[in-house]
């Protein structure tokens, strides 16, 4: 065993570490007028992150005696992690400062979380992937409860932990059913211990208990009830990590439980993910269609991405052949990497328009800023856009990606759903540039906060959303290495 | 070919116009308006390149194939033929047309409007230069996000009402006919073939039955929406109505064609079986547009609605000349698109300036305008005319060879269709007499003191019109000679197939 070797394939983790002490440390020791100097220290840090991750592209190794692996699918997936680490570092600060919410701790624990996320999605072992899970959702119920004096943040922080952890109870039951089942927790272990035979009883059991706990964690429709009001309750640009990083970590989970612990009797739980992607973009949709606020109506809108998401993995497996479940699976990274992307900065704009803090998000604050501020108007439409699934932007292509995978595997009839929900999600999305283009501003307009890092970060991910609906074949050589690790 | 892309820059000149106003200052209308009529002039310039097309050469010229997202078998392919080239050139004279119009109507938010009327011109000519399916796609849709724009922000009072319900309609068609191009293209990839949207590939390969029906419906839906074929046209009265002039003249003059050109592109080359098994439906819905469009046209109260119409009854004959599988049907087709996109562009135009000047479209509030505005009044004549189908004008052409190929398909159809075409006199004619011959209403006096006739912008950008509409009635060759080929191959495809013959629908 050579464990330096080991060692340097976790380059990103400890890179992250090493980052969340520096920034704890720096904390301490800067004056309150410094203390900005830390999202430029933290954003750095990650960037460093980043290059770690492009220095094991390819190692493709399982270290650590099986724990741990390190294949091009979870490198591409920390690379995502380590862009939603970078985006939301600079949306957050100036959302904090004007509510004098304390930055260092946010950054300590958004970093902690984001060292989940990656051990998540290199776990090869199941009792790992709760390690990761666990790390990556608990800084999550804390950022969602961070401002603490207000009301509606207490609540949705509470009410995050309590299902949660309840989920995640249920998830370990499932684990150890499993072992109990097959007599190990190594993932590809579990998979040689099901393939040629069907299900029995017990396996059943431990396959429902891990997909509740699973699904609920993407917030899949029935288990969706704790996303709205977390969302909803968290400080505006928290909820766009946590609409986008724990649910990256999530379909890690399901990508290395189902599509590869559970792969070989794909054939038995095929239905009720198809039916639970169909519920989950269906229900979605419709309850984000009566919305008022854009904050809430994102947040249901992000469950029907979750959706989308799913049927991609329903498309695995229904998948008559390897090309196909390659091509489900990448489907699913795109739509994870586009997802992150326009989906941070969408909720970013909702908080730029909270710089009066009595404001929540309502789509009122949305009235007239094509002509107040046409430059913020301009980039939340073509997020909108995107998120609605039009060309050319990120966003359609991921739906195309998805689309070509349902069609490909032969569920046609859940292509047919999936656009006959983007039709009802365009609703909407389109309502909001209504109200910046086509209404009157209000008397009082909210005002808008016009930090530098926020709107750097904006430009960068509008930027990414057009770049990558233009020319997806930027990255869809490093998507393919990563899928095929798989298989 | 190789040298320059001239289809290229047809189609990205005016957004390379879009980016540049992008950093002109929104207060500096007169630049911005100069540099948006420049880019369309542009675009138009490029576009007269296409009158070089071949009728004897290959089918398609002026390609250009580059490879986008090979993994995919998407390329960036473009090229024209025949039907392809008139149709861009009626999509450039009529954008520059409509820049032009929107000179001085146009006050509120001029930068986004411009911008929105180039995006627009974009995505019009990239639908009907692209040869691959899935660029064919996003051409589609980058068309109708202008289009929602233009409505909803310089639209009349109910313009949101309007807007949303334009893009929901034809969304929820093109999003189908996505799947069914996905279809397509998986069908032909798993047959052996490498995975690719090219139309050329696609095209004449033999698709299931099932497959066909299935796709063909959704084709069907994404296009038939566009046409509007009744019972699908609801959108149209209202979009037109809340839109501004400019956005009627290229909703009217060129959306619609978008889905008429979509059948002849695609519905019928790539899936001929399910194209012939449906003609007698398609002709029953066809029909019963020309009829219903000319009822419902006669009583309407105001005039925009009557055109928008009147475009219905218009476009059934497009639709008639189509689906009967003759070459005078489809000759006529293809013109009487052209015609109608210039014809019905003009009447638009021309309800705009009357409504630049009483803010009114109420029929009845008008009369004796022939009195205060002659100009205005010939030429508002010219246009009725043409749109009855006088010959001599641009629109007999096309309604002559449709009703010609119908009574080779069946009499009794052409009996109907043409006592509908005396019905179109009938509406034409009646408002036409209300507007300008009628005692002056009390209402229309109080403008009676400062009614001008035709402005020297109005006459600028109704110039072209007035000379394509008298070009077209009395020298048709030319168009006939570009359309001829391609007609011919269409007609090939779907008469050497044998309909549906072992159609199952898959539950």
């Amino acid at each position: 065993m050579n464990y330096l070797n080991d060692l340097f394939t976790l380059l990103p983790e400890i890179v992250l570490v090493v980052l969340v002490l520096v920034v704890i440390t720096a904390d301490l020791f800067l004056p309150r007028a410094d203390k900005w100097m830390l999202t430029p220290l933290t954003v750095f840090g990650l960037i460093l992150a980043g290059i770690a991750c492009v220095l094991v592209w390819g190692v493709n190794d399982t270290v650590f005696s099986g724990f741990y692996r390190v294949d091009d699918l979870s490198v591409f997936l920390k690379m995502v992690t380590v862009g939603v680490g970078i985006l939301s570092a600079l949306f957050v600060p100036s959302y904090l400062r004007i509510r004098r919410l304390p930055l260092g701790e946010f950054n300590a624990m958004l970093l902690f979380s984001l060292i989940g996320m990656c051990v998540l999605c290199s776990s090869s072992d199941l009792i790992t992937l709760f390690v990761g899970l666990e790390l990556m959702v608990m800084p999550g119920y804390l950022l969602t409860g961070f401002a603490k004096t207000d009301r509606y943040s207490n609540e949705g922080g509470l009410k995050y932990f309590l299902l949660g952890s309840f989920a995640s109870a249920i998830l370990l039951f499932g684990v150890s059913w499993t072992y109990g089942v097959t007599g190990t927790t190594r993932i590809d272990a579990i998979g040689q211990a099901l393939s040629g035979s069907s299900l029995n009883p017990a396996m059943l059991v431990a396959v429902a208990m891990l997909m509740v706990g699973a699904t609920f964690k993407v917030a899949a429709v029935p288990f969706h009830y704790w996303t709205p009001d977390a969302y909803q309750g968290a400080p505006t640009p928290i909820t766009g990590y946590l609409s986008v990083g724990p649910k990256l970590g999530a379909f890690a989970l399901l990508i290395r439980v189902f599509a590869e612990a559970l792969g070989p009797v794909r054939a038995d739980w095929l239905v009720v993910m198809a039916i639970l992607a169909v519920l989950t973009m269906t229900g979605g949709n419709i309850v984000a269609l009566v919305q008022t606020n854009v904050k809430r109506m994102l947040a249901y809108s992000a469950i029907a991405h979750s959706g989308y998401i799913l049927a991609g993995l329903a498309a695995f497996a229904a998948a008559g052949s390897v090309a196909v479940q390659r091509e489900s699976i990448e489907s699913i990274l795109f739509y994870l990497a586009g997802y992150a992307l326009m989906n941070i900065a969408a909720f970013s704009v909702v908080g730029m328009l909270q710089r009066d803090t009595s404001r929540f998000g309502g789509l009122r604050s949305f009235a007239g800023l094509g002509a107040r501020s046409p430059g913020r108007a301009a980039a939340m439409a073509i997020l909108l856009l995107s998120l609605t699934g039009i060309p050319p932007t990120v966003g359609f292509f991921a739906k195309w990606y998805v689309l070509l995978a349902t069609v490909d595997a032969g569920l046609a009839w859940l292509a047919v759903l999936i656009v006959l929900n983007a039709a009802l999600a365009a609703f909407y999305y389109l309502r909001v540039i209504v109200y910046m283009y086509m209404r009157e501003p209000e008397d009082d307009p909210a005002p808008i906060d016009a930090s530098a890092f926020g709107t750097v970060a904006l430009a960068l991910s509008v930027i990414g959303v057009i770049l990558l609906g233009v020319y997806p074949g930027a990255i869809l050589d490093v998507l393919r290495a990563s899928a095929g690790s798989l298989f | 070919m190789t040298g320059v892309p001239v289809l290229s820059l047809i189609v990205f000149l005016p957004l390379v116009g879009a980016l540049v106003l992008l950093f002109v200052p929104g207060t500096a209308h007169r630049a911005i308006r100069w540099i948006a009529l420049l880019a369309s002039l542009a675009s138009l310039a490029a576009s007269l390149a296409l009158i070089g097309y071949r009728p004897d050469g290959p089918e398609f010229q002026f390609t250009e194939n580059i490879d986008w997202v090979p993994a995919f078998g998407m390329g960036y392919r473009l090229g024209v033929d025949g039907l392809s080239a008139v149709l861009v050139m009626l999509t450039t004279i009529l954008s520059a047309v409509s820049i032009l119009y929107s000179w001085n109507p146009i006050t509120k938010a001029v930068k986004e409007y411009y911008i929105s009327m180039l995006l627009l011109m974009v995505g019009m000519l990239g639908v009907f230069v692209s040869l691959d399916l899935f660029l064919f796609y996003v051409f589609w849709e980058i068309s109708l996000i202008p289009m929602y724009l233009i409505i909803g922000i310089w639209g009349g009072p109910r313009r949101i009402y309007a807007t949303i319900k334009f893009v929901v309609y034809t969304l929820v068609g093109s999003l189908l006919m996505l799947v069914a191009i996905l279809a397509v293209a998986i069908a032909h990839a798993s047959a052996g073939h490498p995975f690719t949207f090219s139309y050329v590939e696609l095209r004449g390969f033999a698709y299931t039955d099932t497959l066909q029906a299935l796709a063909f419906g959704a084709f069907f839906l994404a296009f038939a929406i566009k046409v509007p074929m009744w019972p699908l046209h609801t959108w149209l009265p209202d979009a037109h109505v809340e839109a501004p002039t400019a956005g009627s003249i290229l909703l009217a003059g060129v959306l619609l064609k978008l889905g008429g050109y979509g059948f002849l592109r695609y519905s019928l080359p790539l899936l001929p079986d399910a194209a012939k098994a449906f003609a007698p439906i398609m002709i029953a819905l066809a029909v019963i547009a020309i009829l219903y469009g000319a009822l419902v046209a006669m009583v309407q109260p105001d005039l925009k609605k009557l055109v928008a119409y009147s475009s219905v009854s218009h476009m059934g004959f497009v639709m008639l000349g189509i689906f009967i599988f003759n070459m005078q049907g489809l000759q006529g087709a293809v013109y009487q698109m052209l015609a109608h996109g210039v014809i019905t562009g003009a009447l638009f135009l021309l309800v705009g300036v009357i409504y630049e000047r009483t803010h009114d479209r109420e029929i009845a509030h008008l009369g004796g305008l022939n009195a205060r505005t002659p100009h205005y009044a010939a030429i508002f004549g010219l246009f009725v005319f043409a749109s009855i189908g006088l010959p001599g004008l641009a629109g007999f052409i096309g309604e002559f060879l449709v009703l010609l190929g119908t009574f080779r398909y069946n009499g009794y159809v052409a009996g109907i269709t043409m006592f509908i075409v005396i019905a179109s006199a009938v509406y034409m004619l009646w408002m036409y007499q209300r507007m300008f011959f009628t005692v002056p209403s009390d209402w229309m006096r109080r403008f009676w003191p400062t009614l001008k006739d035709l402005s020297r912008n109005e006459w600028l950008a109704l110039a072209p019109l007035i000379i394509l509409v008298v070009a077209m009635g009395v020298y048709p060759v030319l168009i006939m000679d570009a359309v001829n080929s391609p007609a011919q191959r269409i007609l090939d495809a779907v008469n050497a197939s044998g309909g549906l013959t072992s159609f199952q629908l898959p539950w």
